[in-house]
């Protein structure tokens, strides 16, 4: 979960920055696109996976156990 | 950029709105009270501070990836559309890409629910991007792909909506097949829990939801231009309400098709809608 947390992270700054560039300093065409659909979906998830609320720390070892039961 | 931005805020928030007015008319239909119309855009904002967690079986980071990829195709969308007045043939391409997500999502959770959306999925697929080759007759009549050069057909002939009024009925029959509770709508079928999505809960279902109010925004937005032509922002959301409204009606009078009745009568619609369509354009 740490690993995803720190994952969320830089990729919510990398996305912030990139928005953040191609509003300030307008880039050519291009690089506006290519930010935009690369940079706005990952700039959502990102802040969604750092804002998700986390189940307690004892449940967790419960939650991933629990065997497969779908089939 | 900010264009960008704001196209992309507009179509969620209006999508996530219209979505909440097709339950609103719904529910009154059938003689409910029914959820607020901001309910849809509640709830999704809602998800992504609800405890999420990731299954076990899950094909990782697979199953993260594909909720990004949903959003990465719309978004893609708005900029082809609204922003640039790009070509149609991106935004079949987008069309066909969303049911290769549908059909990813399904198999990357590891649920069986998921999987059977998954097949059906790619069922679907087989009826609704015939669906979408309405795209051909609006070549053949206005002579361009291109969503701006389109405008300004019709600006000089008038909307195509009357000229090619088979080749509208069929795009309509793929708008309906993408709202929720519709007869069509096989790969969320209430027999399979949510489908592909059944799995994907919490933060993932709350991105899926964003990404869905984009895709419904996107799709009546290119109906109204490409049938009726380029409009003012008030025109424009009078139109979404308005065919959001008949979606409605269908979908609280309809059961959700098996999936076998659902293809053959989508198919039936493409056969009917291209022919009549070729054959109007022939003798007309």
């Amino acid at each position: 979960m740490e690993k995803l947390y720190l994952a969320s992270y830089s990729m919510f700054i990398i996305s912030l920055a990139s928005i953040g560039y191609a509003l300030i300093f307008n880039p050519a065409y291009w690089i506006v696109y290519t930010i935009s659909i690369v940079f706005i979906p990952t700039l959502i998830l990102s802040f969604g996976l750092l804002v998700m609320a986390r189940g307690p720390k004892e449940e967790d070892e419960d939650k991933t156990k629990e065997p497969f039961i779908g089939y | 950029m900010a264009n960008i931005l704001l196209n992309v805020l507009i179509a969620f928030l209006v999508g996530s709105i219209l979505f909440g007015l097709q339950r609103k008319i719904m529910a009154r239909i059938q003689m409910r009270p029914g959820p607020p119309i901001i309910q849809h855009l509640l709830h999704t904002l809602k998800f992504f501070i609800k405890e999420s967690s990731f299954p076990k079986t899950a094909a990782m980071p697979f199953y993260i990836a594909i909720t990004a990829m949903l959003c990465v195709i719309w978004v893609a969308a708005v900029i082809v559309g609204p922003v640039t007045g790009g070509s149609l043939l991106l935004i079949f391409a987008i069309y066909a890409l969303h049911k290769i997500v549908e059909h990813n999502a399904g198999s990357s959770s590891g649920s069986p629910y998921g999987k059977l959306s998954c097949v059906r999925a790619v069922f679907s697929a087989a009826a609704e991007v015939p669906l979408f080759a309405v795209l051909i007759i609006i070549y053949l009549k206005s002579g361009t792909m291109v969503i701006s050069n389109i405008i300004s057909y019709q600006t000089i002939h008038g909307p195509l909506l009357y000229s090619i009024p088979l080749a509208a009925a069929m795009f309509f029959v793929l708008i309906l097949s993408k709202a929720p509770y519709s007869p069509f709508a096989i790969t969320k079928g209430k027999d399979i829990v949510s489908g592909y999505e059944t799995e994907h809960f919490g933060l993932l279902r709350g991105y899926l939801m964003i990404s869905e109010s984009i895709a419904w925004y996107m799709l009546l937005w290119v109906f109204l231009t490409v049938f009726v032509g380029g409009l003012s922002p008030l025109w424009y959301l009078a139109g979404m309400i308005v065919l959001t409204t008949i979606t409605a009606f269908i979908n609280a009078t309809t059961p959700i098709l098996n999936p076998n009745h659902s293809i053959m009568m989508q198919v039936s619609f493409a056969v009917i809608g291209i022919v009549g369509s070729i054959v109007l354009l022939l003798y007309i």
